[in-house]
């Protein structure tokens, strides 16, 4: 089993809450119960073991929304319902009750995320902490303090396994 | 009683009395009036155009990403305001964020109207305060001035009344950040736009002062290139660095190296805008830079921890805390020459040249603060002769040596302390495992992408200094870091607008990029190569400034060739400009403003809204600041956010806490009013934002194209427009994009390769009606070809209004 729920490390803080560390089996438990789960790809994601990863969790039937260029490696694969959004963009319509989501079915309530730059995505997820009550994870090889959940910091051989944990939960 | 003017006269019954009227009150409004006509906004105060902002934050939301959930400004606190809770004073997490990026902005502001007073009060005592403002062919020599406080200054004194105006402006915006003063987000926000176009006053006040009087290039279509790197730097000879921004004290020191015959003999180099502008000083007409440039912020430490400076002078802004310690260990002496920036040093500004260089040569002191430019002339370039001589005879060396560069990579343990502290992660471990093997590949690599902050030192628990490391392994690509910056023009003069103008509104020209801010580039110098190279052959204008200005210059293509040195640099379709400095960012701003001046006659003076209007819903330009890092960046930008210019930064500018984007699906807000008539004209989401971030240089490619679209482009204009649009989304993000059809007023604003494909796609897709004997639409376009309308947001300006 990948523990990656350990490593907690920041080095700057934002504030009094910080996202709980979890595992691979709890993210899957959380993906099933959820609605209208969202499955937000950046463009870190088009390495290729990680894109194998993250095509398989699209497949599992969780629409995606590929931010920066990612959607390059969504584009003939079957079974995957991906959009090209701006990650500015989602965070911000995320936080609108009106808005109708990428395929105007409504918006969602949870939010799992893979292949960000942590800077970057520590920022979107403050805009969506502070200004949504989504639910968000980080499924990222970086622990990211903004989200409400989010694996810890790992290396990229076990990140990987964390990820096929993950798929073979759901 | 005869009226007063500004100027001078003499009372003949006195002697020696001589009386300097320098301003009347309301003498500017009174020219002004005399000489045509006057906007109503002469000199806004906090609130003079907050209608306007108003109308840009109701598309435009402001999107707050906090940097931090707590607020600590005063004793009530610390306040937790997670989830937007509101604080002891009442403030919410809104309020907050909004007033923190406010701070930012009026930060920038005052880095630069400090710069620009310096300088100003410099030159008049120089020049005197009648010394004519010369920036070339143009009838309006400061556009951002004339537009925001009505006045047109002629001489170095005119532009006095203007500075003031921008420092008490900036004094009131301060004020509003204390507790208990503004309580509501959008009025910080209204607040923080009014900061952003005072700082294009204060840098045009800036950059036009400077270019008048140090024979800078005016308006010059093709000034000479510059060399960079610090590969062009020849460590052989004394060389003398300059850090910063303000480029007074610097011609001093080039002016006594030329009058001592030093300039074969000794390396006169700098670093960040400072740099820049050496290489414009008296370089009016086409003459050879006197200085090379290094490079940008994230070359500083690199650069001092290369060993090779033998003297640092620093000046202001962007100038790392740590220069003094760091040099210190290198026995480089380091001058401040300015009180911003003063290092504890002692002030030796009234001491004997002498009496100075022997104590730094002599290791007494570790530098000296020398405010006389005079002295500093002289002091700098002879100091750095004996240093050299010195630190060579002591065998001064920085970096490790082969035996120590590999007992360093092999002591570290892998941790990734470093890599989790690096504000980009970038992969560290990996390169130290690589070298081990002898590899140097990866370290050179990360030398690229390394903004050579250092914090990953800070973090190594077996305190390897890995920036030297990365350095020392990267040797051979430094040596080869040689480049050519296109030295700073200045202004766009008259007839270049003349001509160019109508290109821009109609569209056919698709519309300028403007690559401005600093280095903190999330992949490297050559993302700025690589979209200012796709624009540039697309025909767009691209105008640089500032360290981006140089990181483009540090990058060669398969024929040795920077894009200086690949396109001209016209203000025309296809062209590649560079401004010039941090300061010279006013004259983007000032070519929107221009083109609403020459190109469509309006009136320009104290008139910031209808210009604002104008410039958003014509003018084509989007502003990428992809490595901004400094409160001066957030300043630029808002500045071109009020003006109707949208931004879009690199991921790192997330971190600015603030965003404005709009919503394409709220569709009542992407209308306007046709001025003709007054009648609500519905447009696509285009300018879709004002500012944003991009995760990518490839996400960021379609998004450039996208938002040059304006409502007042004619038909071949946006064929051209959404045809970049279309093509950079299939080349970079691989799909056509989802909201193309969106754009489509008639079929002739299809790309005309592609009509029948896409008439197609409108009609299976979007369920357009479509006549295919005339391969006409008949029904689907929201909004609707016009090639007469009035676009404006602006009710006043409608004829029936």
């Amino acid at each position: 089993m990948a523990d990656v729920s350990k490593n907690l490390k920041v080095y700057t803080t934002y504030g009094p809450k910080s996202a709980k560390g979890t595992k691979p089996a709890i993210v899957a438990k959380m993906i099933e119960k959820a609605k209208r789960p969202l499955f937000v790809v950046g463009s870190d994601v088009l390495e290729e073991k990680l894109l194998a990863c993250a095509q398989t969790i699209a497949k599992k039937g969780i629409p995606v929304a590929a931010t920066g260029h990612s959607i390059k490696g969504f584009i003939d694969e079957e079974g995957v319902d991906a959009k090209y959004i701006n990650i500015h963009s989602l965070g911000t319509f995320l936080c609108d009750p009106k808005w109708d989501g990428l395929d105007d079915n409504g918006c969602y309530d949870l939010i799992i995320l893979l292949g960000h730059k942590k800077y970057y995505i520590n920022q979107v997820l403050s805009g969506l902490k502070n200004f949504s009550d989504l639910k968000t994870i980080n499924i990222g090889r970086h622990y990211t303090q903004n989200a409400t959940m989010s694996f810890g910091n790992t290396t990229p051989e076990v990140h990987l396994e964390a990820l096929d944990e993950l798929i073979d939960n759901l | 009683m005869s009226e007063l003017k500004t100027g001078t006269f003499s009372v003949s019954d006195l002697e020696n009395v001589q009386i300097n009227i320098g301003s009347i009150v309301g003498a500017i409004e009174k020219t002004a009036a005399e000489e045509g006509e006057v906007g109503p906004t002469i000199k806004p105060n906090i609130s003079g155009l907050r209608d306007w902002d108003y109308k840009l934050f109701e598309r435009y939301n402001p999107v707050y990403t906090p940097m931090c959930d707590q607020c600590c400004y005063c004793t009530f606190g610390t306040c937790d305001l997670t989830g937007n809770k509101e604080g002891a004073c009442g403030i919410n997490m809104e309020g907050h964020n909004a007033r923190e990026f406010m701070l930012r902005v009026i930060t920038g502001a005052s880095a630069h109207s400090g710069h620009g007073r310096h300088l100003l009060h410099h030159l008049i005592d120089k020049y005197g305060a009648d010394y004519p403002l010369k920036v070339g062919q143009t009838n309006i020599i400061a556009p951002n001035v004339q537009m925001v406080t009505g006045k047109k200054p002629e001489t170095l004194g005119d532009l006095e009344d203007s500075l003031s105006y921008v420092e008490e402006q900036l004094v009131q915006l301060l004020a509003c950040v204390h507790m208990g003063q503004e309580g509501e987000a959008i009025d910080f926000e209204s607040k923080a736009m009014h900061g952003g176009m005072l700082d294009h006053v204060g840098m045009e006040v800036s950059d036009i002062a400077q270019i008048s009087c140090l024979e800078m290039p005016k308006a010059d279509e093709e000034p000479p290139l510059s060399e960079i790197g610090m590969g062009t730097i020849d460590s052989e000879k004394p060389v003398l660095l300059v850090i910063g921004h303000n480029v007074a004290g610097v011609t001093d020191i080039i002016d006594y190296m030329e009058d001592n015959d030093l300039t074969e003999n000794m390396e006169l180099c700098g670093l960040c805008c400072t740099a820049l502008d050496m290489t414009r000083y008296r370089t009016e007409g086409g003459d050879v830079p006197k200085a090379k440039v290094v490079g940008t912020l994230a070359k500083e430490l690199k650069m001092i921890r290369s060993g090779v400076p033998d003297v640092i002078v620093v000046d202001e802004q962007c100038v790392r805390a740590d220069v003094l310690r760091e040099a210190r260990e290198l026995m480089m002496p380091v001058i401040t020459t300015n009180d911003k920036i003063m290092y504890g040093l002692p002030d030796r500004s009234e001491d004997d040249v002498e009496d100075i260089i022997d104590d730094l040569k002599s290791g007494r002191d570790d530098g000296a603060l020398i405010l006389d430019f005079e002295k500093l002339g002289e002091v700098a370039p002879r100091l750095t002769k004996e240093m050299s001589k010195i630190r060579k005879e002591k065998g001064v060396v920085s970096l490790p040596t082969e035996e120590e560069f590999n007992e360093l990579t092999s002591r570290c343990v892998h941790c990734l302390a470093c890599e989790l502290e690096c504000p980009t992660n970038l992969p560290i471990s990996d390169a130290m495992t690589a070298a081990e093997e002898g590899d140097l590949r990866p370290f050179e690599i990360l030398h690229d992408k390394c903004v050579a902050c250092g914090r990953c030192e800070q973090a190594c628990p077996k305190d390897i200094p890995v920036l030297n490391v990365i350095e020392k392994a990267s040797q051979k690509v430094i040596r080869e870091e040689r480049g050519k910056v296109r030295v700073g023009r200045g202004q766009i003069s008259d007839p270049e607008i003349r001509e160019e103008g109508v290109n821009l509104v109609m569209g056919t020209t698709p519309g300028i990029i403007a690559m401005v801010g600093c280095s903190n580039y999330p992949d490297g110098t050559k993302d700025l190569y690589r979209i200012a190279d796709e624009m540039l052959r697309r025909n767009y204008i691209v105008l640089m400034s500032g360290c981006s200005a140089m990181d483009l210059g540090m990058y060669q293509n398969d024929d040795g060739e920077t894009l200086y040195e690949k396109y001209p640099a016209k203000f025309q379709k296809g062209n590649l400009i560079n401004v010039g400095s941090c300061v010279s960012n006013s004259h983007i701003t000032a070519a929107a403003i221009k083109v609403a001046a020459i190109f469509a006659q309006r009136n320009i003076t104290g008139n910031y809204e209808e210009i604002a209007d104008y410039v958003l819903n014509r003018v084509g330009a989007v502003g990428v600041a992809w490595g901004a890092y400094s409160q001066k960046a957030s300043s630029i930008g808002t500045g071109c956010n009020r003006l109707g210019i949208p931004v879009i930064l690199g991921p790192h500018g997330s971190k600015y806490r603030r965003a404005l984007i709009g919503k394409p699906y709220e569709e009542d807000k992407w209308k306007v009013l046709d001025a003709r008539n007054g009648k609500t004209m519905d447009i696509p989401a285009a300018p879709e934002f004002l500012l944003t971030t991009a995760e990518t240089i490839d996400e960021m490619m379609p998004m450039l194209a996208k938002n040059c679209i304006r409502p007042s482009d004619n038909n071949m204009g946006r064929m051209i427009k959404l045809t970049h649009y279309i093509e950079l989304s299939e080349k970079y993000l691989g799909i056509i994009p989802d909201d193309w059809y969106r754009f489509v007023r008639s079929e002739t604003d299809l790309p005309l390769a592609r009509r029948e494909e896409l008439l197609k796609k409108l009609e299976q897709e979007h369920g357009w009606e479509i006549d295919w004997n005339k391969k006409k639409i008949i029904s689907g376009p929201t909004s609707k070809l016009d090639v007469s309308a009035q676009p404006t947001n602006v009710e006043r300006l409608c004829k029936e209004a």
